[in-house]
């Protein structure tokens, strides 16, 4: 049992909060700051100038207000301050350098013609696209920290890779390896892709302001992000929220590449839908996916059939989620985006007579908004995470 | 749902001549929500957003707009509600570029000359508002725009008035597949934005990605105004092509059953 927080702890907090809300709401005066956070004036000025003398935030004259008046200064992220955020896919690379405030400020991707990336090979070909990045940004620029999506089991807190069933990683201390070759003495952090997905839809996308939603990511395999009261569930070990493997149809359902049968993203991801559509085995891809629908919308009877089985499947899933969790939202990314809006009707339908009645009366479904750079968001998300702990003493050597 | 809807029609009728079109039509749409008006052909949809709009009076029947009764009989009456349609043939012209159609007619000022840089601004602002990043430049000529891109600006021209309904005349209904999607997750942002949003389709799918509520037509009357998330795509199907379903379809009232 220990003594409440030090004054010490309360203002690192009181910092940090005041920097996620110029992150995530923009840039707005002192007295707004002060009504959000619910601090009176004197301790906002005081956390401000803090902020400020360590060049995370300035404040700066409004460019119009249109009003009559003298303007009352507003509080921005400081444009310097910026992480790198990396999502390693199982047949694309991508990094990005994105700003505090969450713009993307610059943005390199690699794409291989086949699957299943080696560990060693995505950290160089990241380490690349970092350094070029870095080198390109403006001399004053701070990285403030880093983090990496991963599609695969990632224990919590340390960021071991457990397994990657796509990619065949087992065991990879991925986040050392990257922190390593970038060598700016920052670590990066790493999660599993959809967790960082439901993170940035939370932050700043189709889930915005809402506590309890779900996050599904549609790639080669389907994974989720649950956010239950405005947190990320996590379970004991990190692996939580694997609701690609939701065991849907145990009796000869489709083989998994987990090793059991029926799973949902054995029956409603991208391998199923290829094959039930009579493509070519080796195609894979958002595109493949995509010109799947597209057939289907044209009228193509083997794209709309496996279009419908697909949609059959997830719908199945999803109503599943919806009656254990009762979210606000379920938002469909990645390839589930362009599945969802080709198949909604039916989709919509199942879930409608399959769900509790009470469960299902407010639930909303949403498309990422963040659109193809969710992920890639919510590792910046993840990296700018260890800045908003500790804003002071963030920085490394 | 206990809140005042934004638009709430009851007992709508209206002829044309000898020819009834709508008889006793009831319709509400709510602030944040998407409300999808299907029906077959010639089922009224068209005459009733044509109602809304105030091109057709109503021959009777009461229009309430944030709950109170209002009489609209021009477009401009409409406007000044802040109800906005964008109808099928978008009505843009393709000689003029994007900042000029968002004001044509409702040109901003400033002396005798026009405020162009105010216009630039507002429609930018707009744009970027409904995260609109398809299109380049707002002085990019109509014309060299793709279908998805004009139905975006004829959307954004509606919203820029600060109107509170805005009413969607198939706005899906001659895009491709990518250019849905975006125009659908446009439709559905309008309403999270809080805006009321009438969407009218044929296509049942996007009525699905997107609606909150749907009301169904049937012959001039309402076969039904049902929340989404009640009934399936067969209900509605049956709704649209034979005016009933299991229970639901008019009974002893218009049909309104939430």
């Amino acid at each position: 049992m220990r003594a409440g927080p030090s004054q010490e702890e309360v203002r690192r907090l009181n910092l940090g909060t005041l920097l996620r809300h110029l992150h995530t709401g923009g840039p707005v005066s002192r007295a707004v700051l002060a009504d959000r956070m619910g601090l009176n004036r004197s301790t906002i000025l005081a956390l401000v100038s803090e902020l400020t003398a360590a060049g995370l935030v300035r404040e700066e004259l409004p460019r119009d207000t249109g009003r009559a008046g003298r303007p009352s200064l507003v509080v921005r992220p400081d444009p310097r301050i910026y992480v790198l955020a990396f999502d390693v896919g199982v047949d694309q690379v991508a990094a990005a350098r994105v700003g505090l405030g969450g713009a993307v400020l610059d943005r390199r991707e690699t794409t291989y013609p086949r699957i299943g990336i080696r560990p060693e090979e995505a950290a160089a070909v990241l380490t690349g696209h970092a350094k070029e990045m870095t080198a390109a940004a403006p001399a004053d620029a701070v990285c403030a920290g880093a983090g990496a999506a991963v599609r695969g089991m990632v224990r919590h807190p340390d960021g071991l890779v457990r397994s990657a069933p796509n990619t065949g990683w087992t065991d990879e201390d991925f986040g050392r390896d990257l922190a390593g070759r970038l060598g700016l003495g920052l670590p990066v952090l790493l999660d599993n892709e959809s967790n960082l997905g439901a993170l940035a839809e939370h932050v700043r996308g189709a889930g915005q302001g809402l506590e309890d939603l779900i996050y599904l990511h549609g790639d080669i395999g389907i994974g989720g992000g649950v956010i239950a009261g405005g947190r990320l569930l996590r379970g004991h070990n990190g692996y939580g929220g694997e609701v690609g493997h939701l065991l849907v149809n145990p009796r000869g359902g489709r083989p998994c590449g987990c090793g059991s049968r029926g799973c949902l993203e054995a029956e409603a991801g991208q391998g199923a839908l290829l094959e039930a559509a009579g493509r070519v085995p080796d195609t894979t891809g958002r595109q493949a996916v995509r010109s799947v629908v597209e057939a289907a919308d044209r009228g193509d009877v083997a794209a709309r059939a496996a279009l419908h089985t697909v949609a059959e499947w997830l719908a199945v899933g999803v109503s599943s989620l919806v009656n254990l969790y009762n979210p606000a939202a379920v938002v469909f990314g990645g390839t589930l985006r362009d599945i969802y809006l080709g198949a909604a009707a039916q989709i919509r339908s199942l879930i409608n007579t399959r769900t509790l009645a009470a469960s299902r009366e407010e639930v909303r479904f949403r498309v990422c908004r963040l659109g193809d750079d969710t992920v890639l968001a919510g590792a910046a998300e993840l990296a700018f995470g260890r800045l908003f702990a500790d804003p002071l003493g963030h920085r490394g050597p | 749902m206990t809140a005042t809807p934004t638009l709430e029609l009851r007992g709508v009728d209206k002829s044309f001549g000898p020819v009834q079109v709508l008889h006793d039509v009831g319709f509400r749409a709510h602030a944040g929500e998407v409300t999808a008006l299907v029906g077959d052909n010639g089922a009224g949809k068209s005459t009733l957003v044509k109602c809304i709009g105030g091109i057709h009076p109503f021959d009777s029947g009461d229009y309430l707009f944030e709950g109170r009764p209002v009489q609209v009989h021009s477009p401009r009456e409409a406007a000044a509600l802040g109800v906005e349609i964008v109808y099928q043939d978008l009505a843009l012209c393709d000689n003029l570029d994007i900042v000029q159609n968002m004001f044509l007619g409702r040109e901003r000022r400033s002396g005798l000359i026009l405020d162009e840089a105010t216009m630039e601004e507002m429609a930018a602002e707009t744009l970027a508002g409904l995260s609109v990043r398809t299109v380049t430049s707002v002085r990019q000529r109509v014309s060299s725009l793709s279908g998805g891109q004009r139905q975006t600006v004829a959307i954004a021209k509606a919203v820029l008035w600060n109107s509170k309904l805005v009413v969607l005349d198939e706005p899906t209904a001659a895009l491709g597949v990518a250019q849905t999607a975006q125009v659908l997750e446009l439709v559905r942002r309008l309403a999270d934005n809080g805006l009321t949003v009438v969407l009218i389709s044929h296509n049942l799918n996007d009525v699905f990605a997107v609606s909150d509520r749907i009301a169904v037509l049937h012959l001039g009357r309402t076969a039904a105004q049902v929340r989404t998330g009640d009934v399936t795509h067969a209900q509605v199907v049956e709704l649209i092509t034979a005016g009933r379903s299991g229970d639901l379809g008019p009974a002893t009232t218009n049909g309104a059953t939430t």
